[in-house]
């Protein structure tokens, strides 16, 4: 077990509200192997970014509640760290780089200066070493002319600039483990290819793991080695990225990938999944999916589907799971 | 970039200083048709040729007998060696010189309340801030509501009521030999500061809220802001997110309304002056407005609002400083 760099189970995460608790995220278990890059997929409102903030335990509390049985990092267990523990172990061990670059990175404070401070605080260094880090830093994620660069304000940087400065940032200290929260949602579709390579080149050379949060499946074609896709607060299912791309068992699976739209195929009509993400409040009964599933029945009404494991090591989380092999429903 | 920014903000300060300068001339002479009847009244047992010529040779003495058009020339000329012309007072006192007399004493007044507005005020609204929803920030959000409804004048009065005449704590009024007396010693300005301090604790009743609720508000929505998120994703520690990250951008708008005040330091305390009978610049002004002294308005107004314009410009490019974004329309 132990090539398992996070470990968690059962997380749980409510936010307590005046009209009722919204249950954000509904028991998860995650691993993420050493050096493996793991995307969890799923439409906006599903718990992907909350699951993310709760790995940091950076979820502020109030109003979040959250329990976990098992939150493990490498050999540590980070379950019952104190908010000060857990402060050494964030931007060391954990990192993340959210989405929006223009509003992560302070406004009123040099690039150069917010990267320093990663160095700073966990190391035992001279200012004038942490720059000298920090402009390799910015060299490493393909920042041109570092030096001045380092002594621009956010706002004068580029959209992509701004991205792999933050790149650069959780990098700095080479972390175990690098979240990456929707990190190309913000750009745009070239610089985005820009920005994967370098996140994946980083990553596959340093040998970090990575879990990548996304809703973009062409993303995760390109760069994952798992999936799991997530569904209101829920794990639906659970497997390498070509056997989901090639036989995706759940129906929201299935869904998700026909909604892309491919240039070369001009038979298929484009799919859409009907009506969106339940709301929190109003989480239907028996399978969360069941309203947009096709292929519902009686029994997916009433009761929540176990998460299934397949002998390939694929989970799914569903009564009539699509394309599934007779090999697998041997197991 | 910086430099012809900052070329920007000066130019447009001298403008607004000119349009002030203009319009403080033209004002008052919209209301006051000839300003020789009401310098000199006219006086029983007087033959209307020897009022005419009294008339005349007060218009000549205070530079009416010519064209308005002259009159504004003049006034500039005046201004260009810095004369603010004569008061109507008896004994025909300098304008300047009576704005340099009352002056400091105003400047103790508000530049105190300021800074004990400011320091306090900042520090009890990031604590607010901090205990979010606790004690501490219900009991600052009640004392702001109680304060809102409580004007400083009533404040001072009930001050000077119960610390001044029923607990005899500080002086009542201000102790009418004060200023004739003073003479830097360390006794005089203990004297000065006893009869401070009621007027200061009045004002800054209203600005310690006032820049506490400020502070705590603009706290609270930089620490919803995500590089704070980032900051702690980082794993920095409290202390240095907050100093470092939240405060340094909270203080933006704390610097805008310290900006205004600044304006305000010079005039904004004719009521409470008035209340406590300190010989400063609101009490000179309420003089000249009683008595018609309309030179000495002027002069008064004209150093108001230079100061107002100066101060403005200082917070602007202080603002520079602060936030680098400011700039950015410049650059591009």
């Amino acid at each position: 077990m132990n090539d398992n760099m996070l470990t968690m189970r059962n997380l749980k995460v409510v936010f307590p509200s005046n009209a009722g608790m919204i249950r954000a995220v509904e028991g998860i278990d995650l691993d993420i192997r050493k050096g493996e890059c793991v995307a969890v997929v799923g439409e906006s409102g599903c718990g992907k970014s909350v699951t993310s903030l709760a790995v940091m335990k950076l979820l502020n509390s109030p109003p979040a509640l959250m329990r976990v049985d098992e939150l493990r990092l490498d050999d540590e267990e980070l379950k019952d760290y104190s908010e000060t523990k857990m402060q050494s172990i964030r931007g060391q061990h954990i990192s993340i780089i959210f989405q929006d670059a223009m509003t992560a990175l302070n406004p009123v404070m040099t690039v150069g200066r917010q990267v320093d401070e990663m160095f700073l605080r966990h190391n035992d260094i001279s200012k004038k070493e942490a720059r000298k880090r920090t402009l390799e830093a910015l060299e490493l994620v393909g920042v041109p002319e570092a030096k001045s660069r380092a002594n621009n304000f956010p706002h004068q940087l580029s959209g992509g600039m701004r991205q792999r400065v933050l790149i650069a940032m959780a990098f700095a200290c080479m972390p175990k483990l690098i979240i990456a929260d929707e990190p190309t949602t913000a750009l745009d579709v070239t610089i985005q290819a820009q920005v994967l390579e370098v996140l994946r080149g980083m990553q596959q050379k340093h040998d970090v793991s990575l879990m990548l949060i996304t809703h973009d499946l062409s993303v995760v074609s390109n760069v994952a080695d798992t999936v799991y896709v997530m569904y209101s607060g829920k794990i639906v299912e659970k497997a390498s990225v070509r056997d989901l791309f090639k036989t995706p068992h759940h129906p929201y699976s299935y869904g998700l990938l026909a909604s892309v739209p491919k240039l070369s195929d001009t038979k298929h009509q484009f799919v859409q999944i009907p009506d969106s993400v339940p709301h929190p409040l109003r989480k239907p009964s028996g399978c969360y999916f069941h309203p947009r599933c096709r292929y519902a029945t009686e029994q997916c009404k009433k009761e929540m589907p176990p998460l299934e494991r397949f002998d390939n090591g694929r989970e799914v989380r569903c009564y009539h799971p699509l394309n599934v092999t007779d090999t697998e429903l041997q197991s | 970039m910086k430099k012809s920014f900052v070329i920007k903000r000066i130019l447009y300060a001298v403008f607004i200083f000119f349009v002030v300068l203009t319009l403080n001339f033209f004002i008052p002479r919209i209301g006051i048709d000839d300003p020789a009847e009401r310098y000199y009244p006219p006086q029983g047992g007087m033959s209307d040729i020897e009022y005419e010529i009294i008339k005349q040779i007060t218009r000549e003495q205070y530079g009416f007998h010519v064209s308005t058009w002259q009159q504004y020339l003049n006034y500039l000329e005046d201004l260009s060696q810095f004369n603010l012309g004569v008061s109507l007072r008896s004994g025909s006192p300098r304008v300047s010189a009576l704005i340099g007399e009352r002056l400091p004493w105003t400047l103790v007044l508000s530049v105190t309340t300021l800074i004990i507005s400011l320091f306090i005020g900042v520090l009890i609204g990031t604590v607010a801030a901090w205990k979010r929803g606790r004690w501490q920030d219900t009991l600052l959000l009640n004392a702001s509501t109680i304060s809102v409804a409580l004007p400083a004048f009533f404040i001072a009065l009930m001050l000077s009521f119960y610390l001044g005449f029923e607990l005899e704590l500080f002086p009542a009024y201000t102790n009418p030999n004060m200023v004739a007396q003073f003479d830097w010693s360390w006794e005089a300005i203990r004297v000065v500061a006893n009869n401070a301090a009621l007027p200061v604790i009045s004002m800054a009743i209203g600005g310690i809220v006032g820049y506490g609720q400020n502070t705590r508000n603009s706290v609270i929505a930089v620490t919803n802001e995500d590089f704070i998120l980032t900051a702690r994703a980082k794993g920095l520690k409290q202390n240095t997110i907050l100093y470092k990250h939240t405060l340094r951008n909270a203080m933006l708008p704390i610097v805008t309304s310290l900006g205004m005040s600044i304006s305000g330091l010079i005039g904004g305390a004719i009521i409470i002056e008035q209340i406590f009978n300190w010989s400063g610049m609101g009490t000179l002004f309420l003089e000249a407005n009683s008595t018609g002294d309309y030179p000495l308005m002027m002069g008064i107004m004209l150093f108001l609002s230079t100061f107002a314009i100066i101060a403005n410009l200082v917070t602007e490019l202080f603002y520079v400083v602060l936030d680098p974004r400011v700039t950015v329309g410049e650059k591009r």
